[in-house]
């Protein structure tokens, strides 16, 4: 008897808990409705940002945060490479473009409420350019490689750009450079990665500026107001913005989210109303909810598949065309992204930059018999052993990289090859690569400014440690033209026929180019993603529910 | 009994080096290192060189081991390489969570498992037994990231009733007034019953997930404690005495039986700070395991070296507790 | 105890025989399979047919890549089964040996190789096999090393209590009195009669060795591909976003472990029960 009544009573007590636990899953969307309605845009961000100062990361995570607090000299119109006056109203160049004037905005402050000025950019533009300057944090592990990527290398250096910068009036700025440098506009709208910080949060703050403790500063629609550490950004509305009417949202959240299952899952659930940086597979999902609508993300990335020439097989070109016209590109795209999320189409550039493509180049055709036979001609009927490396972490341009590289492992198995599939992890795989390790290898390109950088960085001699030093005469001297003149028609002609060099060579066999997946509320709208991962989500609204 | 505390608590120092030397030696024979994955796909050698130079890390291995040994022993854990933040300070924000998930696994281990196991010894095959340790057996036979995803799919996915990851809903997280750092206990503290509600749901699945095993363990344990200590003499002169059943169980046999289970909750709790990884991972629960991981492959010897050091010190306090409350727990022990 | 009464009472338990039955099924499968359908990861690649739910012709459904996962599963099995078995033999071996030297030398070998255990079991198991597969790059055979040398400390601990209490017993101590050398001793005397102990804690082991075997899968860190490990599966369908879209990839492998693991325990609670004359008592 007392068994009896002691058992109803659990089973009553559990019975309540479960009831708690369903209610309490209804309440939050309650109050996050309220939330709503005063304006906070929540927003999922697929990792935490190491750092938010400038000039400095190639982290992903960062630009998309730096993009709400900063701006930058010069803008990019939305969802394109067009660029528009952001921080700079105009900018001339001399006529062998070796000097540089910009006009900058007047009568604008920092967030901090320092004037914008140039010697304010000066300030800035030394941070990044000179290593000695005490600002640069350089013995703090800021790499600035980004600077030193775009702008050939840093003060002192012979392959420096830059040769000096000099303010000539209160808001006037003019850079001098050593050879002639057409595309310093373009460097300078630097996708997100230059934005200007207010000198005096920088000076007071020192090398921990751009830390959750010490938050960052600049001329942007969102000021930063808190930083949890694995958690949160939350920023509120910059009332001192000089764009009239922006932000249109009051403020925001940046949430971290490791996991794209749970990004998705919170814009579902409503806590979240936009996040990027999805899965290909997740798109199913996002389509059968009649919540959200899908944002196709355009970007600048390449990822393709190394064949080391140092390798002996790979050393004749014949034999490389013949294991890209083994891989089925067209179906691996089809399988593991969809056609809304990438291309594939024998350009090493990607689309936003389609005028600096060749006519003459297409995809390799998928034609497994031709490969055998282009093989067998090239003196390997039998074949050979090939290492196929891939990184064991997503990548913006290989989402899932052992799947594809599974998948070109098979398509070339299938004309004889003996593919052996390794991977290590994901710091040893970029140390041994760039040692020239591997015999071929999954690899890509984050972003690019422009189809001269896009070349630059991973065709010149300097960028061939994986190829084992390889280079291309031609398409150095093709290079070098290009960087010295800002006509546009030389620029496509030499650009097309690196385009139809590179594709010809098949060292880096260019495999896709992506659009990233993200997800938004239906309401959410003004939301046009840059293909930098670097808009301001300043132009953002949401409808109310 | 002092003499002993301090005899244990010096025997800390050698081990707290062994895990120094290990962690920092094998830590470096990993191939690669911070400076290639700060710089990513751009990188060229020459600049890794320059960089690792930078972050002072070309310097020989035996001068960097001995400088952090004198940072730890004036207390200092050193800084991320990648974040910048003290570790000390990561360590501190990131323990409440793993925390809680572990106290949760536990509570639920001992909840559960105490009971059953108690249960299964006193009505040995009975059917109770056989249900429990045939439970038992199944439940350490589950691979925890399978439960972990079986569970996801059944309960948010499926079912919807409960979430699929994280610590907290994002609307309700900015109503919590940080406390502890402990979700529930900041919720309930405050009495903001709607976010411990959330956070309860959120905690559910991982803790299920975390819990299995030592549920299973222990109710193992527990079951035999129990059958070992109902076949001492003192049981059946009690029960010759014609005392009640329930008091010859309670008062008589179960302390005796619970020595053993403490050690095991003891080690338990141990392992499962630092070793939650899998549940960690599958539920994006923002602990220790999952940051130490992460260390591991970003190389951030500084994230990895000082935690190590945290989570050893923490398996050795924790061995230290039990063993005292075993001596206090059973009078036969004495320790001189 | 004779061998007879060895094996007699192992099969008196129902948990052996269950174990045995489970086991020399997952063998028999495991063997049979490549016979009954041929399976090579290479070139069984079908896009079209990718992760369509269990049907007809796929009972388990298909991966990521078209594969048939009921193929891949039974092939992963016989890596499953080596795992746990490969791991705990490295760490029985291993450290029966520095427990046994620990106990019966005693001195400076004992400290060390305390000190040792003491290190190393004061960091979580599953990361300090993280840490030794990254030094030597992912990989079955890594794999199991790792988790081998994680066991490491537990069998020199009982290698080394089991010889403290056995040295002082009269086999051993008339054996010394009459002359023989220590490493006589050693072999002739004190190893065969450690060794009951330390084979119960290690059948006890396999399963605990097989699941943090399948973890380290599940991180990315063991067999790698096209070979089919089961908990690297999991770990694709994990990583690549559709575990939860496409649950079959998922929840078939991880039973499958399950069954492996359940299977190993059994045999290990029978052995234990068998060997050990205490434990009858609780039957």
């Amino acid at each position: 008897m007392r068994m009896q009544r002691t058992g109803w009573m659990w089973l009553g007590a559990l019975c309540v808990a479960l009831a708690v636990l369903g209610v309490s899953g209804g309440l939050p969307s309650g109050s996050l409705q309220a939330q709503n309605a005063r304006g906070t845009l929540v927003y999922g961000l697929g990792g935490e940002p190491k750092l938010l100062d400038t000039g400095d990361s190639s982290d992903n995570n960062a630009s998309i945060v730096q993009a709400q607090i900063y701006n930058s000299l010069v803008g990019y119109k939305p969802g394109t490479l067009d660029l528009v006056p952001d921080l700079a109203v105009s900018w001339v160049p001399s006529e062998n473009y070796t000097v540089w004037t910009f006009q900058l905005r007047r009568g604008l402050r920092f967030q901090d409420g320092t004037p914008f000025n140039a010697d304010a950019v000066k300030f800035n533009v030394e941070r990044w350019w000179d290593l000695q300057s005490p600002y640069s944090f350089a013995n703090a592990g800021r790499t600035h490689v980004t600077w030193r990527v775009n702008m050939g290398g840093f003060k002192g250096q012979p392959s420096s750009v830059l040769k000096d910068v000099v303010v000539t009036g209160p808001y006037t700025i003019r850079f001098i450079t050593q050879s002639p440098f057409p595309n310093l506009p373009g460097v300078l709208a630097g996708d997100g990665h230059f934005g200007i910080a207010s000198p005096t949060a920088v000076q007071a703050d020192g090398p921990k500026y751009g830390s959750p403790s010490a938050l960052p500063v600049g001329t942007g629609p969102f000021i930063a107001k808190s930083w949890t550490p694995g958690d949160r950004i939350v920023l509120v509305k910059n009332p001192g913005y000089w764009k009239r009417g922006l932000p249109k949202s009051d403020g925001l959240v940046i949430k971290f989210i490791s996991d794209p299952a749970a990004q998705l899952a919170d814009v579902q659930a409503g806590t979240v109303d936009f996040t990027a940086d999805l899965l290909p597979e997740q798109l199913k999902i996002i389509q059968a909810d009649p919540q959200l609508r899908p944002v196709f993300a355009p970007t600048t990335n390449v990822g393709f598949l190394n064949l080391n020439p140092a390798y002996a097989p790979l050393s004749k070109p014949e034999v490389r065309r013949a294991v890209a016209t083994a891989i089925d590109q067209q179906g691996i795209v089809d399988a593991f992204f969809g056609r809304q999320l990438a291309v594939t189409n024998g350009h090493f550039t990607p689309p936003v930059m389609s005028w600096a493509w060749s006519p003459k180049v297409t995809s390799y055709p998928y034609d497994p018999a031709k490969a055998k036979q282009m093989l067998a001609e090239a003196g390997y009927p039998n074949g050979f052993d090939l290492d196929l490396w891939y990184m064991p972490v997503p990548r913006p341009y290989f989402p899932t990289p052992r799947q594809v590289a599974e998948a070109i492992g098979a398509n070339l198995s299938a004309i004889g090859l003996r593919v052996h599939l390794k991977t290590e992890d994901w710091a040893a795989y970029l140390a041994d690569g760039e040692k020239g390790q591997f015999q071929a290898a999954l690899y890509g390109t984050v972003e690019s400014l422009d189809p001269g950088y896009a070349y630059f960085v991973r065709f010149t001699p300097g960028s061939t440690h994986d190829l084992g030093g390889w280079t291309d005469p031609k398409v150095l001297q093709l290079l070098n033209e290009a960087q010295q003149t800002g006509d546009r028609a030389v620029l496509t002609r030499d650009y097309s026929q690196i385009d139809e060099i590179v594709f010809g060579d098949a060292v880096r066999i260019p495999l896709v180019h992506t659009k990233l997946l993200a997800a938004a509320h239906r309401g959410l709208v003004g939301w046009v993603p840059s293909p930098f991962g670097s808009e301001s989500f300043e132009d953002i609204s949401k409808a109310t529910p | 009994m002092t003499g002993y505390l301090v005899k244990r608590i010096l025997g800390v120092v050698p081990v707290l080096c062994g895990v120094t030397l290990l962690v920092f030696t094998a830590l470096h024979l990993i191939p690669g290192g911070p400076e290639v994955v700060l710089l990513g796909e751009q990188g060229t050698p020459e600049e890794a060189q320059a960089l690792r130079a930078r972050l002072a890390l070309d310097r020989p291995l035996p001068v960097q081991y001995l400088a952090f040994l004198g940072q730890v022993a004036r207390g200092d854990l050193g800084t991320s390489i990648m974040s910048r933040l003290p570790v000390a300070a990561q360590i501190a924000a990131r323990w409440p969570a793993s925390l809680e998930l572990v106290a949760a696994a536990i509570a639920l281990a001992v909840g559960v498992g105490v009971p059953a196991g108690i249960v299964a010894g006193v009505r040995r095959n009975s059917i109770w037994d056989s249900a429990a340790m045939a439970g038992s057996l199944l439940g350490i036979s589950i691979p925890v990231f399978w439960l972990g995803l079986l569970l996801v799919y059944l309960f948010a996915v499926d079912l919807r009733w409960l979430p699929p990851g994280d610590q907290i809903s994002t609307a309700l997280a900015s109503t919590l007034r940080p406390v502890t750092g402990v979700y529930l206990v900041d919720a309930a503290v405050r009495g903001n019953w709607p976010a411990a509600a959330d956070v309860a749901a959120h905690l559910a699945l991982p803790a299920v997930t975390l819990g299995t095993i030592p549920l299973a363990v222990v109710a193992r344990m527990t079951r035999g404690a129990m059958l070992e200590a109902l076949s001492q003499d003192y049981v059946q002169t009690a029960r010759a005495k014609g005392l009640r059943e329930r008091t010859v169980i309670l008062r008589h046999t179960l302390k005796n039986a619970l020595l053993p289970v403490v050690t095991v909750v003891g080690l338990q709790f141990g392992t499962l700070l630092g070793g939650a990884i899998l549940t960690e991972t599958v539920f994006s629960w923002p602990g220790l395991g999952l940051w130490l991981y992460q260390g591991i492959l970003n190389r951030d010897y500084p994230v990895v070296e000082g935690g190590a050091v945290v989570i050893a010190l923490t398996f050795v306090a924790i061995n230290l507790l039990v063993d005292v409350s075993y001596a206090l727990l059973d009078p036969r022990i004495q320790y001189g | 105890m004779s061998r007879n009464s060895l094996l007699t009472r192992f099969f008196l338990s129902l948990s052996s025989r269950l174990g045995v039955v489970l086991a020399g099924a997952v063998v028999v499968v495991s063997l049979v399979a490549p016979l009954v359908r041929p399976y090579n990861p290479s070139v069984d690649v079908h896009f079209a047919i990718r992760l369509r739910p269990p049907s007809a012709a796929h009972p388990f459904g298909t991966d990521s890549l078209g594969r048939d996962v009921l193929v891949r599963v039974l092939y992963g099995l016989r890596a499953s089964l080596s795992m746990g078995v490969v791991a705990v033999a490295i760490g029985l071996t291993l450290g029966a040996l520095l427990g046994l030297s620990a106990g019966f030398f005693r001195a400076w070998v004992e400290t060390t190789v305390g000190w040792f255990s003491d290190t190393l079991l004061s960091f979580p198991t599953i990361l300090l096999a993280i840490v030794i597969v990254s030094i030597s790059g992912p990989g079955l055979v890594h794999a199991m090393i790792a988790v081998g040398i994680v066991q490491i400390p537990v069998y020199a601990r009982l290698g080394r209590s089991t010889v403290l209490s056995l040295r002082e017993r009269e086999f051993v101590q008339a054996a010394r009195s009459l002359g023989a050398r220590s490493g006589r001793v050693l072999f002739r005397h004190i190893l065969p009669s450690s060794l009951p102990p330390l084979i119960v804690q290690a059948t006890l082991s396999i399963g605990i060795a097989t699941l943090e075997a399948a973890g380290l899968g599940f991180l990315g860190l063991g067999a790698q591909p096209p070979a089919p490990e089961l908990g690297a599966m999991i770990s694709g369908a994990f990583k690549e976003g559709y575990a939860l879209t496409a649950p079959w990839t998922m929840i078939f492998p991880g039973a499958f472990i399950v069954v492996v693991v359940l299977a190993a325990n059994l045999i290990g609670d029978g052995l234990r029960d068998a060997l050990d004359p205490r434990s009858l008592a609780r039957h």
